[in-house]
């Protein structure tokens, strides 16, 4: 029983940055309706810019700020791409699409960042908050896990209680229609994809020390993040911030049972799987098809 | 220094060229009908891994020989195959070589998968390749390859074998990413160690992901009271395992990882750390660059304006191997003749590398079996043993 609670505590790094990500994810789909695949590959630039601005003598806390900047910027880069040639295009099409991005993303980041090579990535928040069960948990875990609970809450507020929030809805439910009644949608998504780029690379420049430092990794920590985001249906705040904290540390109990822990991996495509098969439970095998 | 690396060059030179020249005086020496002699290499340069240091720096020992008038006048032609890691691609890249261009063997092969696909292939095809880097287990495994580097599973035992002899750790504990069929090799690697030392593994996991978070693991590693751990990890990944051991406050175990962690940017990315670390190399240690093993080498990458990895080592060495056996030769450098000399030449030392290479007609080649331990301080590589570790052969 200790063990298997000290397992749960050791994922609970993974936690954060899922749940932190995947918050993100639904962040993206509920505002601008894409199921945006570039997310980790955009804060992850973005983290490797700051380290340039390191690597150029800049001071830390400056080259954050330039690293932002950066993240901001490719943010609204791929943005210009979704909304300008993009906009009236199928889900599908669009995730297509970000999903050629990555693609495209980690291979020149790659080779930017020379490959495989490992690079540097100074901790922001260092040292230990807690010991819980004989693990050491980070201040930069207990950070990303607040950041991604402030994340939800005030993502909550903000779609549901201002009025940016009703025409970021209106937007992504109907453009065409939005457009027509005056919303300024073009500017309001270009928006909404710079203040996810320099969110998602802040939140990368945290969890960037306690990951495999290569640009494809960090990249990839999409992947259990839209996981967390289908957890939510992609509406969902609080249930993608569940989702996330919950393959977290399911990947960190896994590895207390070592017949188990092989299959550690595949633990985000079977919560996917699990979640579903239970959303479609009332469905009839015809409608749902 | 200046002055120092000119005098290196020439020395290394000197020795290089008369490595080339020096045919048997009595004998005719090799000789080529059609002009040239067609050697090849399969390597992933585009891909996931780009390994394409090793044949191109096979490809500058070559073209330096060439530009001197050859092996006895024959000039070698030299082509490089990308496999892009893909199976079918390997599989056409290696076909190209033996059916088209005609080898008679391969030199300073490097990729995630020659060996895997093609081993067979040039079993059957009756080539032979004196491979740069043997990366997949196959390499080690099969009557067509032998590599001219120690490879991870061979490295695994010595570095085993180095915790339990030399630091004199007690319970030591493996864990591995295991990709493709390498769990075998391993398995094996640990249980040669087992052999050699009496001893036993005080814990074994063969589950480490490819990507995620660590935590768990060095939870488990310290939790198990291991003295030493060893990883296969590469770069980046170990950085991250030595990371996650520091945000852990881990201390008191040492790290040991292979020949994949043993680069600068490795070192420069964990130079702020406590953590032991140690690395096991391939060959003589690359950073070392005032050894007198790596003058040659050294020498000969600066002229040709190449960088000093150890990737370079290994393509370096196949080449020289291969050098060597061709001026063995006496006759027609054919397939045949090149497969009879490899297959009936006699264990030759080289500088770069702690055992003999030898190809031979075994089913199985690791001729090398030697290493030297890298200890990282302060940002670099230090070398932790001056002298080879050399495995004792398994009973």
């Amino acid at each position: 029983m200790n063990a298997l609670f000290t397992s749960a505590v050791a994922g609970l790094t993974a936690a954060g940055a899922y749940a932190l990500l995947g918050v993100c994810a639904v962040f993206t789909y509920r505002l601008v309706a894409v199921v945006n695949f570039t997310g980790a590959a955009i804060g992850t630039a973005g983290t490797f810019s700051m380290i340039g601005f390191i690597a150029l003598g800049l001071p830390l806390w400056p080259a954050v700020a330039a690293g932002v900047a950066v993240g901001t910027l490719a943010g609204a880069a791929i943005g210009f791409v979704m909304t300008r040639w993009f906009s009236e295009a199928s889900a599908t099409t669009k995730a297509a699409v970000t999903a050629a991005l990555l693609v495209g993303i980690v291979a020149m980041g790659l080779r930017f960042t020379g490959g495989q090579h490992p690079q540097e990535f100074p901790t922001l928040f260092p040292g230990s908050a807690f010991r819980l069960a004989g693990v050491e948990v980070t201040i930069a875990s207990v950070l990303t896990i607040v950041l991604a609970v402030a994340f939800t809450m005030l993502a909550d507020l903000f779609l549901n209680r201002t009025n940016i929030g009703l025409h970021l809805r209106a937007l992504s439910a109907r453009p065409m229609a939005a457009e027509l009644l005056g919303v300024r949608v073009a500017l309001l998504s270009q928006l909404v994809w710079a203040v996810t780029g320099a969110f998602t690379t802040f939140a990368l420049m945290i969890i960037a020390p306690q990951r495999s430092p290569d640009f494809m990794s960090l990249s990839l920590l999409v992947v259990p993040a839209l996981a967390a985001a289908l957890v939510g249906a992609f509406r969902s705040f609080r249930l993608a911030l569940a989702g996330g904290l919950m393959i977290g540390l399911i990947e960190g109990l896994t590895s207390a049972f070592g017949s188990l822990s092989q299959y550690r991996s595949i633990v985000p495509f079977l919560v996917v799987l699990a979640v579903l098969l239970w959303s479609q439970r009332g469905a009839r095998w015809d409608e749902a098809r | 220094m200046r002055g120092t690396s000119t005098f290196l060059t020439i020395s290394g030179l000197a020795c290089f060229a008369g490595l080339a020249l020096a045919e048997p005086a009595a004998a005719a020496g090799p000789t080529c009908d059609g002009g040239a002699i067609s050697v090849g290499a399969v390597s992933t340069i585009t891909g996931p891994a780009d390994f394409s240091e090793v044949p191109k720096a096979a490809k500058v020992v070559f073209d330096a020989v060439n530009a001197d008038g050859g092996v006895n006048g024959c000039q070698i032609d030299y082509t490089i195959s990308d496999d892009k890691a893909d199976p079918a691609v390997a599989a056409q890249a290696a076909r190209d070589l033996i059916d088209n261009r005609q080898v008679v063997a391969l030199v300073g092969s490097a990729s995630l998968l020659d060996c895997a696909v093609n081993a067979t292939t040039y079993k059957r095809q009756n080539v032979l390749s004196v491979q740069g880097l043997g990366v997949d287990a196959a390499c080690f495994n099969a009557p067509s390859v032998s590599p001219v580097n120690v490879g991870p599973y061979t490295l695994t035992t010595a570095m085993l074998y180095y915790a339990s002899e030399t630091l004199k750790n007690e319970k030591l504990c493996a864990f591995f990413i295991i990709i493709g069929g390498t769990q075998e090799a391993y398995k094996q690697g640990i249980a040669n160690w087992e052999k050699i030392t009496g001893r036993s593994i005080h814990l074994v996991d063969l589950t480490l992901p490819l990507q995620g978070d660590l935590t768990p693991y060095l939870i488990k590693a310290r939790d198990a009271g291991c003295d030493a751990v060893l990883t296969n990890q590469v770069e980046p990944g170990v950085v991250q395992w030595v990371k996650t051991a520091e945000a852990q406050k881990i201390d008191g175990m040492n790290w040991l990882f292979l020949a994949p962690g043993y680069t600068v940017e490795v070192a420069k990315a964990l130079a702020g750390t406590e953590q032991p670390v140690y690395v096991g190399t391939e060959w003589e240690p690359f950073t070392e660059t005032g050894s007198t093993a790596n003058a040659e080498w050294i020498a000969v990458m600066e002229k040709a304006g190449r960088s000093l990895t150890a990737f370079s080592q290994g393509g370096y060495l196949a080449a020289v191997v291969f050098l060597d056996v061709l001026n063995g030769i006496d006759g027609p450098v054919t397939r045949d003749s090149v497969n009879q000399a490899l297959l009936t030449m006699q264990p030759k030392a080289y500088d770069l590398a702690g055992s003999p290479y030898v190809f031979g007609a075994a089913d199985r080649h690791a001729p090398m079996q030697a290493t030297k331990i890298m200890k990282l301080e302060k940002g670099a590589w230090t070398v932790e043993t001056p002298d080879w570790v050399v495995l004792p052969s398994v009973e």
